[in-house]
């Protein structure tokens, strides 16, 4: 970070550079990545990628997920000369995750869906057990409203803390609390009906 | 104290959510950042001139502009006296050895110079440049080369590199800054891109932000971020491919672009272009559709729309018989640059670069 945090000062982008184990400042990474910088682009995506991923998992087919997450961060470096407000990455970006995975979908032939329950875990019954539940888990969260599940796969699958989703994606403090306190209800309503959560434990 | 767990992990952990946690937290994100083009050295030189940094030029230029605008209106209102032609050179700064401009050698640290429309910037083997793209971009000269200035008016700005490498960063609007080749015009679409061009006129344009048009006589390659281009004379510029593509499928484009292949070798080496084909590569197949002959264009077809859906508008037929507007179509769906960009610089820029060229 210190190397980033001089390549940035540097390029006359901000006042200083940030403190020891601080982090740049997201303006201070877009402009720099705006005239070229690969290494502040990179930090962007260490920053942004769980945060992309969770919104195209909310959106498409697991494995597909993986695949598109490098054609978003692509498609934001094509354009990234275009967004003139630098403050507002993470909510561009996030924009773009949505179009690219609605994009897939009206593009997407049916022979190339991903089976949804492949997986190449070869673990053993407790590994097969976990990933099934999982993928029982996923459905049951992907098959609330787009809101509430982008919100909850944020929250439960990438780790994020509610105050970090509403950093990240732009989003009202209030809006990522209702989705999440919401989509938790509805959660919790399907799976008591499906008695998963009884069963499992 | 549950209800914060679920917003912000504090509080008395609730086993409910964190079961969720555990369960759903093996799908997480885990891929490696995209491989990108490494950050060039010229790159750096252009951040390094921080408030002449390319997103704050156009800030300042307007900021510019405006007073520069205030201060000769109000001066044209007393002094109407014509002024004299200004002559305006783009500045030469060496970073390397010694070299030449004009018939001047800048030598030494930090000496510059100007070079004036149609004079040539040459570097020898040990010598390296950077220039000034007017108030639009900056160029960065490898040893060996030679780069003429050919125009820089408003709106266009155009070189010649005769011979050599150069490494362009460019914040113009599409299609201002244009460079000719002996076997291809570049025209900036984007932002940043290297050309090399050998003593034969061959030439290879690699784009690392944007993208790049190659144009010659009417025949088209568009070189998206992370692709390249070869271009020879006479045949002009080939088929672009991404440069993560298999040696097999860059192989075989060679062949069918440049090599003097027919019959069984032909048709091998378009199969072996079809068959490594990955999605992405689809930008390459719509390449290729003019350049095959009638008989093979359906295989080319078959092989885009086994890859991706043919995009709204466009039909079998209308794509075989190479209709534009469908053609066109097809390349917006790839998403690597609106292809109405170049079509306006086709019809309005194209003839005046060849007229000036001719």
């Amino acid at each position: 970070m210190a190397a980033l945090g001089r390549m940035v000062d540097r390029a006359g982008l901000i006042g200083g550079l940030p403190r020891e184990g601080a982090e740049a400042p997201d303006e201070a990474l877009v402009r720099a990545a705006q005239c070229g910088d690969r290494g502040a682009f990179g930090a962007l995506y260490q920053r942004y990628s769980r945060m992309v991923h969770g919104i195209l998992l909310a959106r498409v087919p697991r494995l597909v997920a993986e695949d598109l997450l490098q054609d978003v961060f692509l498609q934001a470096l094509s354009r990234l000369s275009s967004l003139r407000d630098a403050g507002k990455f993470g909510g561009w970006l996030a924009a773009i995750a949505r179009n690219r995975a609605n994009d897939y979908h009206r593009q997407a032939k049916p022979a190339e869906e991903w089976n949804e329950n492949a997986t190449e875990t070869d673990g053993g019954r407790a590994g097969r057990d976990n990933v099934t539940d999982g993928l029982f888990l996923l459905e049951a969260v992907r098959s609330l409203p787009e809101a509430y599940r982008e919100t909850l796969i944020l929250r439960f699958v990438e780790g994020m803390t509610g105050p970090e989703i509403a950093e990240r994606t732009g989003l009202k403090h209030g809006s990522v609390r209702v989705n999440l306190y919401r989509g938790m209800q509805m959660l919790r309503e399907k799976l008591q009906r499906g008695s998963f959560l009884a069963e499992r434990k | 104290m549950k209800n914060d767990y679920l917003w912000d992990g504090s509080g008395v952990p609730d086993a409910e959510l964190q079961k969720l946690e555990k369960t759903l937290g093996q799908f997480r994100c885990n891929a490696e950042a995209p491989t990108l083009p490494a950050v060039d050295r010229q790159l750096d030189v252009v951040r390094s001139r921080g408030f002449f940094s390319a997103w704050r030029m156009p800030r300042f230029l307007a900021v510019s502009f405006l007073a520069a605008g205030v201060v000769a209106g109000a001066a044209g209102l007393f002094l109407r006296a014509p002024s004299a032609p200004m002559v305006p050179g783009w500045d030469v700064a060496q970073i390397e050895g010694a070299p030449v401009v004009g018939s001047a050698a800048v030598r030494g640290e930090n000496a510059k110079a100007s070079l004036k429309v149609g004079e040539a910037l040459v570097t020898d083997g040990n010598s390296r440049a950077s220039v000034q793209v007017a108030e639009i971009g900056e160029l960065f000269v490898d040893p060996g080369s030679r780069v003429r200035l050919l125009e820089t008016g408003s709106n266009r700005k155009r070189i010649a590199v005769e011979v050599g490498t150069i490494h362009a960063a460019i914040w113009a609007p599409p299609g201002e800054f244009v460079v000719d080749t002996p076997s291809a015009t570049a025209v900036d679409l984007g932002c940043a891109y290297s050309l090399t061009v050998a003593e034969d006129g061959s030439g290879t344009l690699r784009t690392r932000l944007g993208w790049v048009g190659f144009h010659q006589n009417g025949h088209d390659s568009f070189i998206p971020a992370g692709a390249m281009c070869l271009t020879k004379p006479v045949q002009g510029p080939g088929t672009p491919y991404f440069e993560d593509s298999t040696e097999k499928f860059r192989d075989a484009i060679h062949a069918l672009d440049f090599e003097d292949v027919d019959g069984s070798e032909r048709e091998k080496a378009l199969r072996a272009v079809l068959s490594q084909a990955r999605r992405r590569d689809v930008f390459t197949l719509w390449h290729l559709l003019p350049r095959v002959n009638e008989a093979e264009r359906p295989m080319v077809y078959d092989r885009m729309v086994a890859l991706v859906r043919a995009p709204v508008g466009t039909t079998r037929e209308g794509t075989l018989r190479l209709d534009a507007a469908m053609l066109d179509r097809w390349w917006n769906s790839f998403d690597l640059g609106d292809i109405g960009i170049w079509r306006f610089w086709e019809q309005n820029e194209a003839p005046r670069v060849k007229k000036a060229a001719g």
